[in-house]
């Protein structure tokens, strides 16, 4: 199937500075996919592009196959969700939602059940008469959401359209989002500099760094397969342990950190003794206890940090000299545990190696 | 007691108010009560009162032709300032850098330049251009002096306004010219209502230009100013009260219309 958009070698440079480059990129049809990065890594610029507000200084922008690099946002069948929601204050919530119909030239009576029915998805009947200044944020974020719906663009662009609500009401909306998004089939394309979000609700996470792509995938194999040091640490808590590969055996290497041994299965990488690489070890990974543990890796620690936070606790467990891992663990298992003589072990699938050179 | 004298910084702040207050209504009312008065010349005590001027005055054919005179050039003035006015602070607005302060500069400037000086030069300008005076004169000059109300009025609406709404209207399919009709401009609508109704007393109120560029038809305070010279008396009174009714009305409602429509 033909992709939706396909971003060809483009390129974006604002004088010297360069927000977007060498970036190729295929979004499929109907698919939930996230740009995730930092601010200033060209996310938000490459969305711009996308919906016609920058132009880009190379490369060729394909929507359902049609070349629209050149073609105004008025005449481009994508809508954007913009980040403050820019809805038309004077207008009621009817009003904003019938605006791109009205200019498609839509007929009247088509136009009134469309907007009734986008109401109804997001339970706003009874405010279709309302002026968006008497919504509270999470219902002007439903007007604009469906607003750019209504004309049933080929994609929906979404431009950090969460970061303006409150923590609560911003997870119910990802919940949300996502139901919407299943229901209508739309391709989404989401931006955010917010892991969780895109954990949440991606099919797809783009993640980018100074204008390119680090790495794509689904949210499972991102956090867990990591491929850079960058994506590592940017997904979700983790400890990045640099080491030395000592040796390999059967599609798992044996490397030194901290001057313990630590046995890592090596995935898709075929490591050589002597080099440099970062063991990637997810915190929720790690297990305490008073006995020696039964798994591959296995040390001796103290606790220098412990923070109950309901379902589980958060350690910091020094190891060796200085060396400080974060766990996290069930609140059952470190309780009685002595603060200075505990053991933490992880097993070898546990861990993903990065080669230190991709180091961010 | 002594605790009201405690505060004397309040106190004195609040004295002040009211002696102002005084001195701004005080000749205001001697004005509107003398045009009561039961005599042909102003004097005190004011003995009986009357409404007999009142009905004189609005008989007065020059009064009322003056009226319909001053309102039909504070229309025009007004119609054509708004829009060279809107046009301006637009393209003010649409400026970066210097560009942008220069333009505002020079779209100020007549707001500031002493109406005699504007209204000298102008009236060399049409000897020159061959326009005779009178009514288009008139306007001419007015909308000069307007312009730059409804400019800095519009323009600082504009400079309120979120960016990305033309975005959203563009990208919802809007040209620019229909994102002007359809958004920007029912923004800027209160912006644009106070900067009229400025523009209505601006025109209304000039005597300096007007006399300069006018023809024999007076506006009204060219006709109360002939009036004055003639001697003083109870009618001219009774013209000033109801310029002032209405100048206080029309600000008023205007000043309600923007506030109601600032809330939302």
């Amino acid at each position: 199937m033909q992709p939706v958009v396909q971003f060809e070698n483009i390129r974006k440079s604002f004088g010297s500075f360069v927000a977007v480059d060498n970036l190729n990129l295929n979004i499929e049809r109907g698919k939930f996919v996230t740009l995730l990065g930092p601010s200033g890594c060209g996310k938000s610029t490459t969305l711009r592009m996308l919906g016609g507000f920058e132009t880009p200084t190379e490369g060729r922008i394909l929507l359902s196959g049609r070349d629209v690099t050149m073609v105004p946002p008025n005449r481009r069948n994508v809508n954007i969700v913009f980040q403050d929601y820019a809805l038309f204050p004077h207008m009621s919530v009817a009003k904003n939602i019938a605006f791109g119909l009205e200019l498609k030239g839509v007929d009247n009576r088509q136009i009134q059940r469309r907007v009734s029915e986008l109401l109804e998805l997001v339970q706003l009947q009874d405010f279709a008469g309302r002026l968006p200044s008497e919504l509270s944020g999470g219902q002007r974020q439903r007007v604009a959401l469906m607003r750019a719906l209504a004309p049933d663009p080929d994609v929906l662009l979404l431009d950090e359209p969460l970061s303006a609500l409150d923590a609560k009401l911003r997870q119910t909306m990802q919940i949300e989002l996502k139901a919407i998004q299943e229901q209508t089939g739309k391709t989404f394309m989401f931006v955010t500099h917010d892991q969780e979000e895109a954990l949440t609700m991606s099919d797809t996470i783009v993640v980018m760094n100074n204008g390119r792509i680090e790495q794509m995938g689904d949210p499972a194999t991102l956090y867990k397969r990591p491929g850079s040091a960058f994506v590592a640490t940017f997904l979700g808590e983790t400890n990045l342990l640099h080491s030395d590969v000592v040796g390999t055996d059967a599609g798992e290497a044996a490397v030194r950190w901290n001057g313990m041994t630590i046995r890592a299965s090596a995935g898709a990488l075929s490591p050589k003794a002597g080099d440099a690489i970062y063991v990637v070890l997810r915190p929720e990974a790690i297990q305490c206890s008073a006995q020696e543990p039964g798994v591959a890796n296995r040390v001796k620690g103290r606790i220098r940090q412990r923070v109950f936070k309901g379902n589980h606790t958060s350690l910091k467990v020094e190891i060796g000299e200085g060396h400080l891992l974060n766990a996290l663990v069930h609140p059952s298992e470190v309780e009685g545990l002595s603060r200075d003589d505990i053991w933490v072990g992880w097993s070898s699938e546990a861990t993903t190696l990065i080669p230190a050179r991709n180091a961010a | 007691m002594r605790a009201m004298f405690h505060d004397w910084p309040g106190l004195a702040l609040k004295s002040f108010y009211w002696l102002f207050v005084l001195y701004l209504f005080l000749p205001l009312s001697l004005m509107v009560a003398v045009s009561f008065k039961d005599a042909s010349f102003i004097s005190f005590p004011l003995g009986n009162l009357t409404i007999d001027w009142y009905a004189k005055v609005i008989q007065d054919k020059q009064f009322l032709d003056a009226c319909l005179y001053t309102i039909m050039i504070a229309a025009a003035t007004t119609a054509i300032a708004t829009v060279i006015g809107v046009w301006i602070a637009m393209l003010i607005g649409s400026l970066r850098g210097a560009a942008q302060y220069v333009a505002f500069a020079v779209a100020c400037l007549p707001a500031v330049v002493p109406g005699m000086i504007s209204a000298i030069s102008l009236r060399i300008f049409i000897t020159t251009i061959d326009l005779p005076t009178g009514t288009v004169a008139i306007i001419l000059g007015h909308v000069v002096h307007a312009v730059p109300f409804v400019v800095v009025m519009v323009l600082t609406r504009l400079r309120s306004m979120p960016g990305n709404l033309v975005d959203a209207a563009r990208d919802l399919g809007a040209d620019s010219i229909v994102t002007f009709f359809r958004v920007t401009l029912p923004y800027l609508g209160p912006a644009i209502f106070g900067g009229m109704i400025f523009c209505l007393l601006l025109s209304s109120d000039d005597f300096v230009r007007t006399f300069f560029l006018g023809g024999y038809r007076p506006t009204l305070p060219m006709l109360i100013f002939a009036r004055v010279q003639s001697g003083m008396s109870p009618e001219i009174n009774v013209m000033a009260t109801l310029v002032l009714v209405v100048t206080a009305v029309v600000g008023l409602y205007a000043e309600y219309l923007t506030r109601r429509s600032r809330i939302r």
